[in-house]
């Protein structure tokens, strides 16, 4: 046999499949303390879903990557599904995303299809073509619809923060937090590197895609009052910065999309894990009802601190630097664009993500402030050593990510992506020591002039609060709600509009009434079909 | 050659047997018509076996009779394919059928309806003869009429009556169109006819006859607009029943006999083939809407039959060999998951006394078996790799775009992602979710319902090698061959007749 047209290990595959298999472990640790109930079952999927994973990264052959990815989508399912018997709503949530994930590996098929009916071959790699026909930008737009679909990018993305807030918080931090994010990304930069040269159009397609979903994932995310779910807008948000990364073209900006990918997966699954913790722990992931955890579980918010200043972007850590890649990429490809149109597109994506990553840190304020702060209703115990374990260990990586990068992770990164020169400079090492330079000193001074601390209650323009009153940190967001233009949007979102699959499925019923209007099961009515379309044959084959 | 009449004998004879056992309940019924169906099921194996080693086609003359005067009996690579696929569904649903209908009076009437349908079906696909392949497919229909209406409750009566209205006048048109072919060939054995058409050339009266096979073989295989019929019919009838109805008896009766004419006698046109695209394109919209817009289980597989019948019919309206590939093995495929789910259907039924898919739930928990074989069947069909659905649609949707039908790929794509909606919607309210307080103490269906529907699921899940050239050799690329070749079929049948 073969191996060469069956196995693949470049520099991409082997990168992605490291991190596969990082998340298994990782996630699988947490599992152990996690779960306690239907383990047979849970273990069964959670171990094939990383072999089918390593499937679609190492498979050099496109019907065998379709096989495994096809697959991915019934495991999401069965694992979505563990605990349905307890709650309608989480076999709807399975439900309605195996319909977007399972519908959307039929588009990436015949995206496949058509492309290897171009090419002649089904093989991975090795055939470049260029997107100048109607067929090949049809087969780059379903093979993207697929990647879109599984890594949760707009308008694809309906599914993650449903799934998100009702399937259980391993397999929200394995599925759609980690794994899904590095095949659907995997694939896009696949297909980017390796099928296609992409034309303006296609950029374009993945410039609005991108800079949409950042910007509308963390408007939503900002108005949600359940922990879980806000999450799960982040990481439909952050898939935005990949996506403009990768339709960049370039090394660099591949470079950032790959970087921000790795690096998503590893705040994101920390962040749900730590909302498992705190679920597990006091029973709920309603910002409402939650307050003053951090006294009781310390580690816990250490560790959801570090995640979500990484996530928010700020330096040092690793969110930072791969965000920054990505406006580079951006600026970079601007400058060597070619038509006002694409210039244009890039400028308002490159505008959508900075809003929206000063919107993440706002939105991450709200859960640490809404988790940990404030004033503790009941008395929590932090979680056990095993469930402690996979969220230290995250956290820090996103600081040796981060202070390390270059000598680490972007070693590994440069191999795949290819070579890149970056236009800004950032030395992540001499501004941690800065940075911790100046905290220091800030301390040193603060020491020096001795100044007293005040303590006084809390208060609000100026008027104290009622020792009956209380202000949670979700009511500050409300305000947002009540802005005059978004307060429509918003509006419209609740009513899900914007739900690409909740309007298909009205479309789908109107037509479905008028079908079922014709089958009234009157036998005349079916004889006189029958006849219409006798005198269709009729006149079709005697013309 | 010599077990080739045993297709027909041996169902008709048990039927007769059957009959004569009046309304005797015990175990006697249920042992000799599995004993029957399992041989059956044998024979068709070997018939396999023997059309693989021997030079084909393998052909038995009724009373020693020559052709064309005398009937003859033909087994090639394609009815060899079916018969398969006949006998072995049929086998396993009998063996459903035990435990199924002890609810049902009468149960040895039930068994003979049931190998008089077996028989019909196995002559149509074993008759040479285009009169003969009428009779079987009448006596395939009557039977399939009566069962429809077993369990003799009013909107069973009427379920029964539309299908056997519709069903009649389809008949009706293929009685005629074989008419006016025999006006026309003064011959009715189908080599004898293809070469008189082919000496001939196309003349009106053959495309008129053509015409009226298209309508009639159209309401048998429920080929949209002539799929009314289907949805009232499969419902209504006991669920091993409808499992027969939608997963053998529509292709034997209708997509079998619409190829084997078109292709093999008659020869295909440019136009025919892409009005047959262009049915194939809307069953499987229509269909696939239908099936979502239903809450009753059971009506919902009946319209998805209608969609995935679709695909059989789209591939063959493509013509190229790849696409008739694809339109047999997912011809193959379907039969099995649908059978497999009109089982489903009919265990949840007997185990909680509805269909209705807003009253159930959570039945996961309390029968598993039927969970589990009913998710593998619902994958399989929603066309989900690895399983077998997944590859014949592969090959259909991939045989469009390389002969550059890119809208009715896009079509097919589209259909599938209808077919994984209402599957999902399926599998939800049925089985996920938690379970209402009346199905508290639903419990798991007996053990033989159980056997059939855990082998079927095994078939489903490994099927999908058939793909591999390894094994579809065997199988579905000779098949494949008969169909692809057309009109040399009849030099074929002629060349071993006059040898002999």
């Amino acid at each position: 046999m073969d191996f060469k047209n069956i196995l693949l290990f470049d520099s991409l595959s082997k990168l992605v499949g490291t991190f596969i298999i990082f998340f298994t472990a990782v996630i699988f640790i947490y599992s152990l303390g996690f779960i306690k109930s239907k383990k047979l079952e849970y273990y069964f999927w959670f171990f094939l879903t990383s072999i089918v994973s390593l499937g679609v990264v190492f498979s050099a052959n496109l019907i065998y990557i379709v096989i495994f990815w096809g697959f991915l989508g019934m495991s999401l399912f069965k694992l979505v599904n563990l605990y349905s018997y307890t709650d309608k709503d989480i076999a709807r949530a399975a439900k309605k995303s195996f319909i977007i994930v399972g519908g959307s590996d039929g588009f990436l098929l015949f995206g496949f299809l058509i492309y290897s009916y171009i090419t002649a071959s089904t093989l991975v790699a090795g055939n470049i073509i260029l997107i100048n026909t109607p067929l090949s930008l049809l087969s780059f737009i379903f093979i993207a619809i697929g990647c879109f679909a599984k890594a949760g990018c707009m308008p694809f993305h309906i599914w993650v923060p449903e799934v998100a807030e009702k399937a259980s918080i391993p397999v929200v931090a394995y599925l759609p937090a980690s794994l899904d994010k590095l095949l659907g990304i995997y694939l896009l930069a696949r297909i980017v590197k390796d099928f296609f040269v992409l034309n303006d159009i296609a950029k374009i397609i993945l410039l609005v895609a991108g800079g949409l979903t950042v910007i509308c994932a963390v408007m939503m995310a900002l108005i949600q009052h359940n922990a879980k779910k806000l999450l799960g807008y982040h990481a439909v948000s952050q898939v935005g910065y990949m996506v403009l990364g990768i339709s960049c073209g370039s090394p660099l900006g591949l470079a950032a999309g790959l970087f921000h990918m790795v690096n998503n997966a590893i705040y994101k699954s920390c962040l749900f894990l730590n909302i498992g913790n705190v679920e597990k722990s006091s029973g709920t992931v309603e910002l409402e009802k939650l307050g003053g955890l951090g006294k009781f579980m310390p580690i816990t918010f250490l560790t959801t601190l570090i995640a979500s200043l990484s996530i928010s972007g700020i330096p040092p850590l690793n969110g930072f630097i791969s965000k920054w890649m990505v406006y580079q990429g951006l600026i970079d490809f601007m400058n060597s664009a070619g038509s006002l149109t694409l210039k244009f597109t890039i400028a308002l994506s490159l505008v959508f993500a900075l809003i929206g990553s000063g919107l993440t840190l706002a939105s991450f304020l709200k859960l640490n402030a809404g988790i940990f702060l404030g004033n503790p209703e009941k008395e929590v115990k932090e979680a056990g050593k095993l469930l402690l374990f996979t969220p230290v260990i995250l956290s820090l990586l996103c600081l040796i990510f981060g202070i390390f990068a270059y000598s680490t992770i972007l070693k590994f990164i440069q191999k795949s992506a290819g070579s890149f020169v970056e236009i800004g400079l950032w030395q992540p090492q001499l501004a941690t020591y800065l940075i911790i330079a100046g905290l220091v000193l800030g301390l040193i001074i603060f020491s020096i002039m001795k100044k007293k601390v005040r303590t006084s209650a809390s208060f609000i323009g100026g008027e104290e609060l009622l020792p009956t009153e209380e202000v949670k940190i979700g009511d500050f967001y409300n305000a947002i709600k009540e802005m005059p233009l978004l307060k429509n949007i918003y509006k419209f979102a609740e009513e899900k509009i914007f739900d690409i699959y909740e309007l298909l499925k009205k479309f789908a019923f109107i037509i479905i009434r008028f079908l079922r209007y014709l089958h009234n099961g009157i036998l005349s009515t079916y004889l006189v079909w029958c006849l219409i379309g006798a005198i269709g044959l009729f006149f079709y084959l005697f013309k | 050659m010599k077990l080739i009449p045993l297709f027909i004998i041996l169902p008709l004879g048990a039927a007769f047997l059957l009959s004569l056992s009046g309304k005797r309940k015990g175990a006697f019924c249920d042992i000799f018509s599995n004993a029957i169906t399992l041989l059956l099921f044998i024979i068709s194996l070997i018939t396999l076996y023997n059309t693989n080693t021997q030079i084909l086609p393998l052909i038995y003359k009724v009373g020693g009779w020559a052709p064309p005067i005398g009937i003859p009996l033909v087994v090639d690579s394609l009815t060899a394919f079916m018969l398969l696929i006949v006998n072995f569904i049929s086998f396993m649903i009998n063996l459903y059928s035990v435990n199924y209908m002890e609810k049902f009076t009468a149960k040895s009437k039930f068994y003979t309806l049931f190998l008089l349908m077996v028989g019909g079906m196995n002559g149509v696909v074993i008759s040479g003869d285009i009169f003969n392949l009428f009779v079987f497919f009448e006596l395939a229909s009557i039977a399939s009429y009566a069962l429809v209406a077993f369990g003799s409750r009013a909107e069973e009566m009427e379920a029964s009556f539309k299908y056997m209205a519709m069903s009649a006048m389809g008949s009706l048109f293929i009685l005629l169109g074989i008419v006016f072919l025999y006006s026309n060939a003064s011959t009715l054995n189908m080599a004898h006819l293809s070469e008189v058409i082919s000496n001939q050339g196309i003349n009106k009266t053959v495309i008129f006859s053509s015409i009226l096979f298209i309508l009639g073989f159209g309401i048998k295989s429920a080929i949209v607009p002539f799929h009314a019929w289907l949805a009232d019919a499969h419902p209504a009838a006991p669920a091993p029943i409808s499992a027969m109805l939608s997963g053998i008896l529509i292709k034997s009766l209708g997509i079998y006999s619409l190829c084997r004419i078109f292709y093999n006698v008659l020869g295909v046109t440019t136009s025919f083939l892409s009005l047959l695209m262009f049915l194939g394109a809307v069953s499987i919209i229509v269909g696939g809407l239908l099936a979502l817009g239903q809450s009753d289980l059971k009506r919902m597989l009946a319209y998805s039959s209608i969609s995935q019948v679709g695909y059989i019919i789209l591939g063959l309206g493509i013509g190229t060999p790849m696409a008739i590939l694809g339109a047999l093995f997912h011809l193959f495929n379907h039969s099995i998951f649908k059978s497999l789910l009109f089982l489903n259907s009919g265990a949840v039924e007997y185990a909680t006394g509805t269909r209705d898919l807003e009253k159930l739930g959570g039945l996961r928990e309390k029968m598993p078996i039927t969970a589990n074989t009913s998710l593998i069947a619902s994958m399989g069909i929603s066309g989900i790799p690895p399983f077998n659905g997944f590859f014949s649609k592969l090959l259909i949707i991939f045989a469009c775009i390389k002969s550059g039908y890119i809208g009715y790929g896009i079509w097919a794509i589209i259909g599938s992602v209808l077919t994984i909606s209402y599957f999902m919607k399926f599998q939800k309210s049925a089985f996920f979710g938690p379970a209402p307080k009346e199905l508290e103490s639903t419990r798991e269906v007996p053990f033989l319902m159980q056997t059939s529907m855990v082998i079927l699921s095994i078939v489903c899940i490994f099927s999908g090698v058939i793909i591999l050239p390894k094994f579809g050799n065997y199988f579905t690329e000779p098949a494949k061959n008969v169909l692809a070749q057309g009109k040399d079929y009849k030099d074929m049948i002629l060349k071993v007749t006059n040898e002999k």
